[in-house]
Formats: C-alpha cells, structure tokens, sequence
C-alpha cells in the first residue's frame, strides 16, 4: 500500500466538452509530483475529482485505501488542500480560522497544531489578525498552514504560490519541501512557475486536452520532448494547442 | 474499502465517536463569530420581530376597537399576536439556515470544507445549531414586544405549545432544505428566496386565520401545508380548548412528509453540483 493516491481511467464531461479524458494518477506515499498543463489542459478538473468534489464521469479515485466517493469523509482526514485563489473567511481571525479547521479534522488540540504551522512558516504573529487584514502572501500561507496542521499523507496545492513575491515563494517552497522530507508528506501540486516546479516535483505529469501526455522526473520529460527544461514543454504543448484550436474553429 | 482504509496519522485527535460533534461545533462556532462581527446580521432577530409585532398588534387592537362583540375583537387580536410569535419560529428557523449556509457561499469558503472530512449533513446540522441561538433571540424578541406593547403572554397557552414550537421548527428546517438545494443549483441568483418564500408560505400557512378565510381556489393548498394545522392548532389553544391532538397529528405527519422532500430534493441538488462542477462558482 504505498500509493496514497490512485485515480484511474477519470473521465470528465462538461457541455462544452470532454474536460478530461482517461486521465491515471498515481502518487507513492512521500513522493512529490506536479500536476502542469496549459489552461484548459483539465488540471483543475482532474483535482477537483481526486478530492471528491466533483463526480467523475468514469474512473475510479482512492485516497490512503478509502474508496471516494463512499469513503470521502475518512479520506479526507488524510488531506490537506489550499488553492492560492481560494480566500480565507471573512469575520474570522487567522487563529479562530485555523481552530474550526483543526476540529474539522478532529484534532484533540487544534490551538497547538495552529501555533506550530504558523510558527513553520514564520508567521506566529498573524494568529490574532483577522482574514481581510493580510496580504495575498500571508492570505497564501495562512491557507497552506491550515492545510498541514493535522500532518496529512496527501498535500495537495493548487496554484499555491500564484501572485506572489519571489521571497514570499521561496518561503513557501522550502516550508514544504521541509515539511514532505520530515514526515513523509505526498504532493500534488498544479502550477505554472515550472522553475518552481523543477525544484518541487520528483515527477511531473503534463495534461493536454484532457490526456495524461507524459509522466516522468523533470529532466527526462523535458528530454523526451526534446526540449532542455519543464518551461520549453510547457510552452510547446501550449502552441500546439493553440494550433488545434484555431484548427477546429477554421472547420466548415 | 472505507473501513480497510489507513487510519488518519499525526498529532492527537478525538475519538471517532466524538468527531462528527466537534465537526457540528466548529461549524456553529464560526457562524457565531460571523454574527458576532456583524451586527447587521442582528436585524433579522431584533428588529423584524418588533417590526411583525407592532404591524399585527396594532391590527388587533384596531379591530378590538371597531365595535362588535368585544370577545371576538380580542379573538382576534390574540390569534394575530400568537400567530406571529410562532410564525417567527418558522421564519427565524428557515433564515438561519439559509443565510449560514449562503454566508459559505459570499465567503468562497465551499470548496475548503468539501475537502475536510466534514459531512453534509454535519454542516447542515452546525449552521442549525447556532441557528437555535438566534431562534430563540428572535422569536424571544417578538414575545418580549406582544407582552410589553400589547400585554399579550404567549407563555399563558401552556405547554401545549411545545408540540406546535417542535413542528413549526423542522418545517422552517424543511423549507431552508430547500432553499439550500435551490442554491446549489442555480447559485447565489436563488438567494432572493431565502426570503421570498417566507411570503409565499406565509399568507397559505394559517398563520392567522384558518383555511376556510381563504378563497376557494387557494385552500387545498393551504390544507396540504403542515404548518397549516400547527398555526390551527395553536389558535385552539388561544381559544382555551384541550390539546388538538386531531390538528397536531396531521401537522406532524405533514412535516415528517415535507422534511423527507426536502431531504431527497437537497441530496439531489447535491448530486447536480457535484457531477456539474458548479463548486467552481464559488472558488
């Protein structure tokens, strides 16, 4: 049992279209992958059903041995999530915030899982201010200090350093890279920083239009595209999408 | 699967049993921080209430006051303040449930709490928690107000009363159920019924007179609503008659009726936002 998370076979279906299409992924236990794509590539849709929040069309996901979408609630006490687009409540203090987290994942005592995280990430003085006081950057590690605080086996980061100083970054970046060689911590992260990505990710896995189109550690994808680094293949996939598009809108 | 699955690792956590309460109590504490630091939000329990008060008072006494027999007059006046009173109970029930969950909805903060082991039916149940507080606050208010503006004591009618309060209270729940699933369907465009569907069920529900002062067309409708023969039965007990077992009972099974509706009809419109992605909305 060492895959913390295992998807197969996500179909995903919108009125527009197939958003994703037969899309596998697997995550060991520890391992830190990166989830990369142009927009539209199906990233966000295929979290989104790794984390039970949408239904797949198809496939089925497992998270630490639960089954979702039955074992959803148990599953999730082996996650933790934060999205640098994702705002925190408004009326809450950044301590109270985190405590109703903490209880959310039925920690015994969530204030002092609350003062470590904050403490992780440099940030012990913004336990008493409220949410709509903080920066994006503070907003941003709030959002990753609740999403660690109950020591999860899968942490996954959706855009998780997106609009931020390079030194706010570098202070995320290396609070979890601190944080996965401690305890073991998987994770799953989506961004569009591949420099970030090559000094994150073990493996990364690119999507276009829905499709799993390579999966491997940085280097070795980037030379299977014949390119010499993550930002190149991102920037090839992305023209040829745009190829296909303006393809499909010349058709009769 | 579920039962095979890794145990959850790391700091210390409560028992299993006791998870899903902590997850309830959370839920209710961060809706009590909300109204705490939002005052306006008191104006749903404090200033409605005396608001319905004075407008339904004041029509009692008028009508006291226009002559014919003096008891029907004071009748009369009794059914619109108990009416109200006990109409607030479905108001303020239905309200706190419907803006706790909408005010998830403003804060972007849906998708964080899908991706916590918390259950739906959890949060429904911690928004209903705090909702109780301020059930009492307002329904409180509009029985402080008939007492001290009209010298009406709702507390006279008895514990009779309790049966009818329990029965108004889960068909606010029933219709808050409801306004949820709308929601979660269409989105924040359905927050306008959050409170509009008050006015609907409020002139069909008996809430002030029985189902015969409505016209003809109107009054099947009206004798399906549960709350129809709640409201009936609190107007015998005004009347000083024995408990209406005959109304109470037909209330009850209408609202156990209408709760189950609401239940299917909220896990339906849950299943929709699920496989429609429509969480996207709100991140």
């Amino acid at each position: 049992m060492s895959d913390v998370l295992r998807a197969r076979g996500l179909v995903k279906t919108y009125r527009r279209g197939r958003a994703v299409d037969g899309v596998d992924l697997t995550v060991r236990r520890g391992e830190r992958v990166a989830l990369l794509g142009p927009n539209g590539a199906g990233k966000t849709t295929t979290l989104l059903m790794c984390l039970g929040v949408v239904e797949p069309d198809g496939g089925t996901v497992e998270i630490a041995g639960h089954r979702l979408p039955r074992g959803r609630s148990a599953a999730m006490a082996h996650v933790g999530f934060a999205a640098g687009y994702l705002p925190l409540p408004e009326r809450l203090r950044v301590g109270e915030f985190l405590r109703m987290f903490g209880q959310l994942y039925g920690l015994a005592d969530p204030e002092a899982q609350a003062r470590r995280g904050l403490q992780r990430f440099g940030i012990p003085h913004l336990a008493k201010a409220m949410g709509t006081e903080l920066s994006s950057g503070q907003k941003t590690l709030v959002g990753i200090v609740k999403s660690t605080m109950h020591d999860p086996e899968l942490l996954v980061l959706d855009e998780p350093t997106a609009s931020l100083d390079p030194d706010v970054a570098m202070r995320v970046r290396l609070g979890l890279t601190a944080l996965c060689e401690e305890r073991g911590t998987a994770l799953l992260v989506t961004s569009h920083d591949m420099v970030e990505v090559e000094r994150i990710a073990e493996r990364v896995v690119f999507l276009s239009d829905g499709r799993v189109v390579a999966d491997g550690p940085p280097l070795e994808v980037a030379a299977r595209f014949g390119r010499d680094d993550l930002e190149e293949v991102f920037l090839h996939l992305a023209s040829e999408r745009q190829a296909s598009e303006h393809t499909e809108g010349l058709r009769p | 699967m579920t039962s095979q699955g890794l145990e959850a690792r790391g700091p210390a956590r409560v028992s299993r049993e006791l998870a899903p309460l902590l997850r309830v109590w959370a839920v209710a504490r961060r809706h009590a921080y909300v109204l705490r630091r939002s005052p306006h939000r008191l104006f749903d329990v404090t200033v409605w209430p005396i608001v319905d008060t004075v407008l339904f008072g004041s029509l009692g006494v008028y009508f006291v006051h226009q002559g014919g027999p003096a008891s029907a007059g004071q009748a009369g006046a009794a059914y619109l303040l108990s009416g109200i009173v006990l109409w607030h109970v479905v108001y303020q029930a239905q309200i706190a449930v419907s803006t706790g969950f909408m005010e998830e909805t403003w804060s972007r903060n849906l998708l964080s709490l899908m991706v916590t082991p918390l259950k739906e039916l959890e949060l429904v149940a911690g928004i209903a928690l705090f909702g109780l507080i301020k059930l009492v606050m307002g329904v409180g208010m509009v029985a402080l107000a008939a007492f001290a503006l009209y010298a009406f004591d709702v507390t006279k009618l008895g514990l009779g009363l309790l049966p009818v309060i329990a029965i108004l209270l889960m068909g606010g729940w029933a219709i808050a159920l409801v306004v949820v699933g709308l929601i979660l369907r269409f989105g924040n465009g359905a927050e306008a019924l959050a409170w509009g569907i008050m006015f609907v069920v409020m002139p069909l529900g008996g809430v002030f007179y029985p189902v015969e002062a409505l016209p003809g067309i109107l009054r099947p409708v009206s004798a399906l609503l549960p709350t129809t023969h709640a409201f009936a039965a609190g107007r015998e007990l005004i009347d000083g008659g024995p408990m209406p077992w005959d109304q109470l009972a037909l209330a009850a099974v209408g609202t156990l009726v209408v709760t189950a509706g609401a239940l299917g009809f909220v896990a339906w419109m849950l299943r929709l936002f699920r496989r429609r992605g429509y969480v996207t909305r709100y991140s």
